[in-house]
């Protein structure tokens, strides 16, 4: 039943390499993420009615293409049938008639959009998580981003995700060789969790608060009260989308890469969340290395245990340099089968490239086929440790983003000393501030600290 | 690929009907039109299942099946007979009227040479036979309009009298006189429980076993065809499912919500294939326009 490590991991290295070249050609997304534009909106063929809705995504269309997302990750052997199904139905998943998304927000928020909101621009600008998007002005003057969900999507899919039987049976026809148990667990739960815009409000609250003021990180504002389970408002953003930068100077795209690596990494450290989906259109770029980050319906959240693994692994490899801890913590956290017949060094060699760009106190430029190099050594199949090694499900969302990660900053290009700003983070040694947004942000936390005393000091 | 990749190609037959029975560029608007009950049904997702139930329905008339067993190729190759079946269905509605007119051409070409003697009752056949005709018309008919009742989109008591009315054209077509058709779903149904040669011959049983259970699906497909299968079974009527001495199955497997899941998954894989997405584009472009 179960394909082989070894032939798993080689899927995952061939796919992984084509993770760079995906993102680079912003090929089409899937309905579940961010951004598209508004002219591709197909709203001669807009969905009029819920049952339209259903039609469209309901009866387990939109669980099996987010299944089949998921499963990209892991299967590059999908069959090729798999893939264009969702390549074709993202394409074309049609957006609501002004009306359609106009009786949601009614519904939703008590009276039609015109009467909430002092302006509304009834067609979207963006499809969304299972929903699209509308630019609308509140009555205060606040011009705002309503992202307003297809009615009745979160009921079937919500019983889609709970046929297991039936998802059992077409993913084990899909993917033969696959243990799809774990597959349609995770898949119930990111649904579950996609289709709540209030937790996804209450993670980018979470990320808002912790970032405000910050100097190069923005995080757009929930408005609570303009926000349900089905609408969530936040304010808008205008800046410039991932393949404007692209045309950048190499300054700028080196600080722009320079904060969404310090985004990861304080969010990581700090936050102890994660938000999973690095998509080049969840970034806008406002120059300067201004960043903002868009789109929290994936935000994992890591416990102490979960982290302590991780920093540990860090430590002793590239601080202490002591691989026999080195080793032990990757076998805690579950990467690594403890006692596998394999020698230290070559756990280090394999494990290590993770860790490349920051053994070394020197800059580093992250270029495409740096990052790929990167991806392929880890997921090498021919290693004498593939049969050993794993991704235990604590960490799935976090890998999935460590891959597009390299791949995003590969196509970049960007030139930083990574370890510097990397030794900023890292609990056991909280470096100090190593480039102008480093001192830009030391400030930052200095001013919020004192802010949380003087609040401590009140309450 | 793997064996998942095999299983789709029985559905490539039928996505290329899909496509090449939706013009680009019609001249009219066929024998229907975008606006009529027909094209509204025709279009639903829930096509595979009233498929299945029409074959059992249909097969139970000795002489309508004894044309089939004795004169057509489906067993060497079920999913393309039931594809020529499909892309008929579908030119007939959404083509436009020539190309409506020269299927059914076609069609009445091919069965005159249909005609023989049954096995089982001895009688004569020939498939020009309006009466043979008219049975074929009702059984599928009826089991689409019950399978979109049931599990399509909403389509009312109304709207399927308005449905069966609106199919006599496509029964005419093949010549069966209009004063025998039957306008509403009442009147159809009538007429199969007044058909008195009705009986489960053993042509009929060996199709069956055929239909629900085609050669050459791997395991898990199999499954899921056996899921389908068996809906069809408990949406019978009555007379035929005892006929086939089929249980009706339990009422949790016949509810709406996993009926419809079992036949979206399968419309997924359907729908991947080149030309179908497209063919409904069409489709729902005209009847918007």
């Amino acid at each position: 039943m179960r394909q082989s490590r070894l032939g798993r991991g080689a899927s995952l290295a061939r796919l992984a390499l084509r993770i760079g070249g995906r993102y680079a050609a912003r090929s089409p997304r899937l309905i579940f993420a961010s951004v598209e534009r508004r002219g591709e909106l197909r709203q001669e063929l807009a969905l009029r009615t819920a049952e339209d809705v259903v039609e469209e995504l309901g009866s387990m269309k939109g669980a099996l293409m987010k299944l089949g997302q998921m499963a990209s990750y892991i299967d590059e052997d999908m069959p090729q049938t798999f893939r264009s199904a969702m390549r074709r139905l993202q394409h074309n998943a049609p957006p609501m008639t002004p009306e359609l998304a106009r009786s949601v927000v009614e519904a939703e928020l008590g009276a039609p959009p015109e009467r909430i909101f002092a302006r509304w621009d009834p067609l979207p600008f963006a499809a969304a998580s299972i929903g699209q998007v509308h630019k609308a002005i509140t009555t205060e003057g606040r011009a705002v981003a309503v992202k307003v969900q297809y009615p009745g999507i979160a009921r079937t899919i919500v019983s889609d995700v709970q046929n297991v039987a039936l998802l059992r049976r077409v993913t084990s026809a899909a993917f033969p060789g696959l243990d799809t148990r774990s597959l349609i667990e995770e898949l119930g739960e990111r649904l579950r969790e996609e289709v709540d815009y209030a937790l996804e409000a209450e993670n980018q609250t979470l990320f808002a608060d912790y970032y405000e003021d910050h100097p190069v990180i923005h995080v757009p504002r929930v408005v609570g009260e303009l926000s349900t389970p089905r609408v969530l408002t936040s304010e808008l953003v205008a800046g410039s989308r991932f393949d404007e930068v692209l045309g950048w100077s190499q300054h700028e795209r080196n600080l722009a890469a320079e904060t969404i690596n310090r985004f990861v990494s304080r969010s990581l450290y700090r936050l102890h969340a994660f938000n999973g989906d690095p998509h080049p259109g969840n970034y806008l770029f406002h120059g300067q290395g201004r960043v903002t980050f868009l789109d929290f319906g994936l935000t994992k959240h890591f416990s102490d245990e979960d982290l302590a693994p991780l920093i540990d692994a860090v430590r002793f490899l590239v601080v202490e340099n002591d691989p026999e801890r080195f080793r032990a913590s990757l076998e805690h956290a579950g990467f690594l089968r403890a006692g596998a017949p394999v020698s230290t060094e070559a756990v280090v060699d394999r494990f290590g490239v993770f860790y490349s760009t920051v053994l070394r106190d020197e800059p580093v430029t992250l270029t495409p086929a740096y990052a790929s190099a990167i991806v392929r050594r880890f997921f090498d199949a021919r290693s004498p440790l593939a049969p050993y090694s794993d991704v235990p499900r604590a960490y799935v969302v976090l890998q999935r983003i460590n891959l597009g990660l390299y791949a995003l900053l590969g196509s970049l290009n960007a030139t930083a000393n990574w370890r510097r700003i990397s030794e900023e983070f890292w609990p056991f040694l909280n470096g100090p501030p190593s480039t102008p947004i480093g001192e830009a942000e030391a400030a930052w936390e200095q001013s919020r600290q004192g802010r949380e005393l003087s609040l401590d000091r009140s309450a | 690929m793997q064996a998942g990749g095999s299983q789709i190609e029985m559905m490539e037959p039928l996505a290329r009907a899909y496509e090449h029975s939706v013009p680009e560029h019609p001249i009219d608007g066929g024998l229907f039109g975008p606006g009529s009950m027909v094209w509204r049904v025709h279009r639903d997702r829930s096509f595979p299942l009233a498929a299945i139930r029409s074959l059992m329905v249909q097969a139970l008339h000795p002489l309508a099946m004894a044309g089939v067993a004795q004169h057509s190729t489906w067993q060497r190759d079920p999913f393309g007979r039931l594809a020529a079946t499909a892309g008929y269905v579908l030119t007939v509605t959404y083509g436009d009227t020539v190309a409506a007119e020269r299927a059914a051409a076609r069609v009445r070409a091919v069965h005159t040479h249909v005609r023989g003697t049954d096995p089982v009752t001895g009688l004569a056949y020939r498939a020009e036979d309006p009466e043979l005709l008219l049975w074929v018309h009702a059984g599928m008919v009826d089991s689409i309009a019950e399978i979109v009742q049931r599990y399509g989109r909403s389509l009312d008591a109304a709207g399927a009298d308005r449905y069966v009315a609106e199919m006599a054209r496509f029964a005419e077509i093949l010549g069966v006189p209009a004063s025998r058709l039957p306008t509403s779903v009442a009147a159809l149904r009538d007429y199969l429980e007044a058909v008195e040669l009705r009986q489960l011959t053993p042509a009929a049983s060996e199709a069956i076993a055929v239909v629900l259970d085609p050669p050459g699906l791997d395991a898990p497909t199999r499954e899921l065809w056996h899921d389908l299968g068996q809906v069809a079974v408990g949406t019978l009527p009555g007379w035929a499912r005892s006929m086939y001495g089929f249980d009706a199955p339990p009422a949790e497997s016949m509810e709406r919500e996993p009926v419809r899941q079992l036949i979206g998954a399968l419309d997924f894989a359907f729908e991947s294939l080149p030309g179908v997405l497209e063919a409904r584009e069409r489709i729902a472009l005209r009847t918007r326009a």
